[in-house]
């Protein structure tokens, strides 16, 4: 059934300033000894296990999604509310091992809700 | 003087972004949609998603086909772009954009063209071969400062006859590229309900700009909208109210897309709602090059932590429309 017609919008305009609910992060996982990739509940835990290490109990508790992962890859888009951005980041950049292998995150990009629907790098190759 | 932010307060701030949102209607005289595209220079990648739509649609097949070419010339002196031959024959005849390939702009040198130049202005009678301001510039490129690098150019030719891109810069390596087009159909899609009129959404009955902009993101990178709050990995779902669609059309166009041909997408999505279908609305999002020096107008854009600049429309099927522009930290409000 079609909706009843509404008449044509009036013009309105906002401007938000840093009100994203939720910043997103691209990372990568380097693992350079070659051996076993974490599967995408590892990563997770692994990245759960970080905030717990810096940030502790109350760090480990913040909620992050995993969006999206590739194994092969080792690289994530990771969704974080926005007051936890810093204890995320920080967390992140200062793991250093995995199951004692030792390893690093790289943060490819960091953006906000509105800005996060670029692919990796809004350049292309030729 | 202000005062330092507390520890613990710098601890759950996020670097300062921008997202403007207006709603409108296209065929308003006053509409400002045709200028915002017009004033956002740089694109590498145009999106558009039709829900309740398999296929290309009849009516975008002759513009998808002539997207346009843009060309790649190697090793390209910045006077060049300021010599009067270079500005005869191209940007005196129509909208000649270029823009360095391949240079960061938190750490390179970076160059553009854009066809109101300002800062350098080319078409000022005051710059002719014999003047002062000419000649000065002509020495601060060519031996003050020389620099070469390699430009992605495009023109949009007003119709004039004259010398090509590639005949003009034929002793350069000049390539002449074919934007690249990715289409695919999505299946069951689970897509926000929006009312046009509720920039904000409506509880219970619509979603908002912000939730859509989002969602639009978790499709364009595959993102799964159906995760259960309890899931370990990811609690993220599609926003409420939404209904699912039998399919969805998703096409991307990735290259040195200029604003004429956008616009001419962006009129021709316009006549897709010319017969009754069965979409609501449908989706144009535009990404800007990270490394671009502006970002709308000549607004210096800087990388800082992601380089977005980006904008997207949502086109409702009684020509309504929400425009999203977003930019990063230290650029300006776009206009």
């Amino acid at each position: 059934m079609e909706p009843p017609a509404v008449p044509a919008a009036t013009f309105e305009r906002r401007v938000v300033r840093s009100g994203a609910e939720h910043h997103y992060l691209r990372v990568r996982l380097e693992l350079p000894d070659g051996g076993a990739r974490p599967n995408v509940a590892q990563f997770k835990q692994l990245v759960v296990s970080a905030l717990r290490e810096l940030h502790g109990e109350v760090g480990a508790a913040l909620p992050v999604d995993v969006l999206t992962y590739e194994e092969k890859t080792l690289s994530a888009i990771l969704r974080v509310i926005s007051s936890g951005l810093v204890k995320l980041w920080s967390a992140l950049t200062l793991l250093g091992f995995y199951q004692n292998r030792r390893c690093a995150f790289r943060v490819l990009q960091v953006k906000p809700c509105g800005g996060w629907t670029a692919s990796p790098v809004c350049q292309f190759s030729l | 003087m202000s005062m330092p932010v507390p520890p613990l307060r710098r601890l759950h701030q996020v670097p300062r972004h921008l997202l403007v949102c207006e709603k409108g209607h296209l065929r308003h005289p006053r509409s400002r949609h045709a200028a915002h595209v017009r004033d956002h220079a740089y694109s590498c990648r145009v999106s558009f998603l039709i829900p309740e739509c398999g296929i290309l649609p009849e009516v975008l097949k002759s513009t998808i086909a002539d997207v346009g070419e843009y060309y790649l010339v190697r090793n390209l002196s910045v006077h060049e772009l300021v010599a009067h031959e270079f500005i005869d024959a191209f940007v005196k005849k129509g909208s000649c954009y270029a823009l360095t390939y391949n240079t960061k702009i938190d750490q390179d040198n970076t160059a553009a063209l854009l066809p109101n130049v300002i800062t350098i202005d080319l078409t000022d009678s005051g710059f002719h071969p014999d003047s002062k301001k000419h000649k000065r510039v002509l020495w601060a490129l060519k031996e003050k400062k020389p620099l070469k690098f390699d430009f992605l150019l495009a023109w949009y030719n007003t119709g004039a006859e004259g010398s090509t891109l590639m005949s003009y810069f034929s002793k350069n390596q000049i390539k002449a590229l074919k934007p690249k087009i990715t289409i695919s159909t999505l299946r069951d899609l689970q897509c926000p309900v929006l009312q046009s009129n509720e920039l904000h959404g409506k509880p219970e009955e619509s979603c908002s700009t912000e939730e859509l902009f989002e969602w639009l993101g978790a499709v364009w990178n595959q993102v799964s909208l159906d995760n259960k709050s309890s899931s370990f990995l990811s609690t993220y779902c599609c926003p409420q109210p939404n209904t699912v669609v039998e399919k969805a059309f998703l096409c991307t166009i990735t290259g040195f897309i200029i604003p004429e041909k956008i616009i001419q997408l962006l009129e021709q999505l316009c006549c897709y709602f010319g017969e009754p279908k069965l979409a609501y609305w449908l989706t144009l999002t535009v990404h800007g090059f990270a490394d671009s020096p502006v970002s709308w107008r000549e607004s210096e854009h800087g990388f800082h932590k992601g380089g977005e600049n980006l904008y997207n429309f949502v086109i409702f099927r009684n020509l309504d429309y929400w425009l999203q522009m977003a930019v990063g930290t230290n650029d300006d409000c776009p206009p």
